[in-house]
């Protein structure tokens, strides 16, 4: 097994109330979940499952009421290494507009090396190759509010890994967007996960992008619900319903046939493979 | 309405004023403004004039553009020039009806102030009109930043100037939007008294406020992620550096002052019941 980069072990943590003398329920509770080097995990969970939480949780934005977050060995309540936990776990959050800083595309890119201190010759090496991962490169002299949602989103990524994190927190970062503009941050960020080998933690409600993880994460009321590949989670059609979730539209589709006496594979999740599946039965 | 506003564009072409270095741009813009109000003569002025009709020219911006950032200060100018003339009392009595007494010396000395103020205007709108907002904000960073000695941390001042300057078109987009929605809901924001206009504003800004409060908030946590920490041990990317045409750039400011001051000594007296001193 790969070594792991972030561990959360028996994690709470709960926001203040803005009202004097009321203690909100937590909104993560007990929870304890390995992230290992170079995994591509979805984290699936309904509004105010807790999901947010955990990005903030994983970086140091926040700190844990009890249990611990480290990463790569560094607890993140160690002040010292605030900097160094940053930039090996970024995050990019929900909208696009409230985390690109500067009115050019490449000056907003440098920002996280230029904080870092890095070399100007080095900086420009990243800009370039960040840009270009995200597909930004032809762009890097325009203005952030003449893109588009999708432009400005692989933008913030940019940002993230021209500071070369080891691994990368996306907070629903195609909530906001189109779906040209999610497919084309979709494809970013697997190319970050495949050739850079960073590790991705991706929270979503879209069951469609979850299926593309190599594993996947579902949270319900503050708590870790389930853990495992897609087969395995979505194979559960019962208990991603009940907490209010969907499954993607293959795996709806065959339990319907199976309900109607079709005897189908219990783990299909892509339309190749149900389709493959029914022709089998088909032939006999 | 708001898309009118040209104070702080920024036009992007390729000339060799475009190219110098912000900072040589901020100090010819400085000299030049305190020059036009050393220059006490209208030799002096026409100098300026024509210093100003030659940086346009060479930065290639069109005329009508540079005259369109003049409109605003039109009430200035009518006001600084009825004050003149009500007030300088020199030179030839031209009409006197009843209080009303205006001098030719008064006509001239409007005449010097519209000029005076309409150069200072077209320079600094040059300035911003040849410069990004950027490369600006990076300029005063750096020329400001021996001022950290003494405990002034101007890095502040251009963080927050950045920071404005990328999200004016996002609040304009959002006052769009709150307009849209409250105008869907029944508001109305063209009719009715000054006062009735203004309480329409309120369902705007009441939103607005709240929503940049909460942007806010999310800009810091992504500076946060990006180790933004008060731009301690900051290093810049495209790193400012003086070149040639920098150089001679501030060798031309220096015989601008040389100019004007020369124009000032030798035709200084020649005009003397004109200028600002006749005018205290």
């Amino acid at each position: 097994m790969a070594e792991s980069i972030i561990e959360f072990n028996n994690v709470t943590f709960r926001y203040e109330s803005d009202e004097e003398g009321v203690t909100l329920p937590p909104a993560v509770s007990d929870f304890s979940l390995k992230i290992y080097e170079g995994e591509f995990v979805a984290v699936l969970g309904h509004n105010g499952s807790g999901k947010s939480t955990l990005a903030k949780l994983a970086n140091g934005l926040l700190l844990p009421e009890s249990g611990t977050v480290t990463v790569s060995g560094m607890d993140t309540k160690d002040e010292e290494k605030d900097i160094e936990i940053k930039q090996t776990v970024g995050v990019v959050f929900q909208n696009p507009d409230n985390q690109i800083v500067a009115t050019i595309v490449e000056e907003d890119v440098a920002f996280g090396p230029e904080n870092l201190g890095i070399e100007p010759s080095e900086i420009r090496r990243r800009v370039d190759d960040s840009l270009k991962i995200v597909g930004m490169y032809k762009y890097r002299r325009h203005e952030p509010h003449k893109l588009s949602g999708g432009q400005k989103q692989r933008v913030a990524i940019a940002g993230i890994i021209a500071m070369e994190p080891r691994c990368i927190i996306l907070d629903e970062p195609t909530a906001m967007l189109d779906p040209v503009g999610r497919r084309d941050v979709m494809k970013a960020i697997k190319r970050l996960n495949k050739e850079l080998n960073i590790t991705v933690v991706y929270i979503t409600h879209y069951m469609e992008e979850a299926c593309e993880a190599d594993r996947i994460v579902v949270m319900d009321d503050a708590r870790l619900l389930m853990d495992g590949t897609p087969r395995e989670v979505f194979s559960n059609t019962e208990k991603i319903r009940s907490i209010g979730l969907d499954v993607p539209q293959t795996c709806s589709l065959a339990e319907m046939l199976r309900k109607d006496g079709i005897r189908l594979k219990n783990d299909l999740l892509s339309i190749d493979e149900l389709v493959e599946n029914i022709d089998d039965i088909l032939k006999g | 309405m708001i898309k009118d506003i040209t104070i702080g564009q920024y036009f992007p072409m390729n000339s060799p004023i475009h190219r110098l270095d912000p900072r040589t741009k901020l100090l010819f813009a400085t000299v030049y403004i305190v020059m036009t109000f050393v220059s006490n003569n209208f030799v002096g002025l026409l100098f300026c004039f024509i210093t100003a009709c030659i940086v346009i020219a060479v930065s290639k911006i069109p005329v009508k553009t540079v005259l369109k950032g003049l409109r605003p200060i039109l009430l200035i100018v009518i006001i600084t020039s009825l004050l003149q003339i009500a007030y300088v009392k020199t030179g030839i009595v031209l009409v006197d009806v009843w209080r009303i007494k205006i001098t030719s010396g008064g006509i001239l000395m409007a005449v010097f102030m519209t000029v005076r103020i309409a150069l200072l205007i077209v320079m600094s709108t040059m300035l911003t009109y040849t410069t990004s907002p950027t490369s600006l904000t990076n300029g005063l960073d750096r020329i400001f930043a021996p001022l950290k000695k003494i405990g002034i941390d101007f890095h502040t001042v251009t963080m927050i100037m950045t920071i404005a300057l990328r999200f004016i078109p996002t609040l304009i987009e959002e006052v769009d939007k709150i307009m849209n929605a409250q105008k869907s809901r029944g508001a109305n924001f063209d009719n009715g008294n000054i006062i009735k206009r203004a309480k329409a504003l309120i369902p705007l800004f009441i939103p607005l406020l709240f929503n940049s409060i909460r942007r806010a908030y999310e800009l810091a946590n992504a500076m946060t992620c990006r180790c933004y920490n008060g731009g301690k041990g900051k290093t810049t990317m495209n790193a400012l550096k003086m070149k040639k045409g920098d150089y001679f750039a501030v060798i031309i400011s220096a015989a601008f002052v040389a100019g004007v001051i020369l124009l000032n000594i030798y035709c200084g007296e020649y005009n003397a019941e004109f200028t600002f001193n006749a005018a205290v």
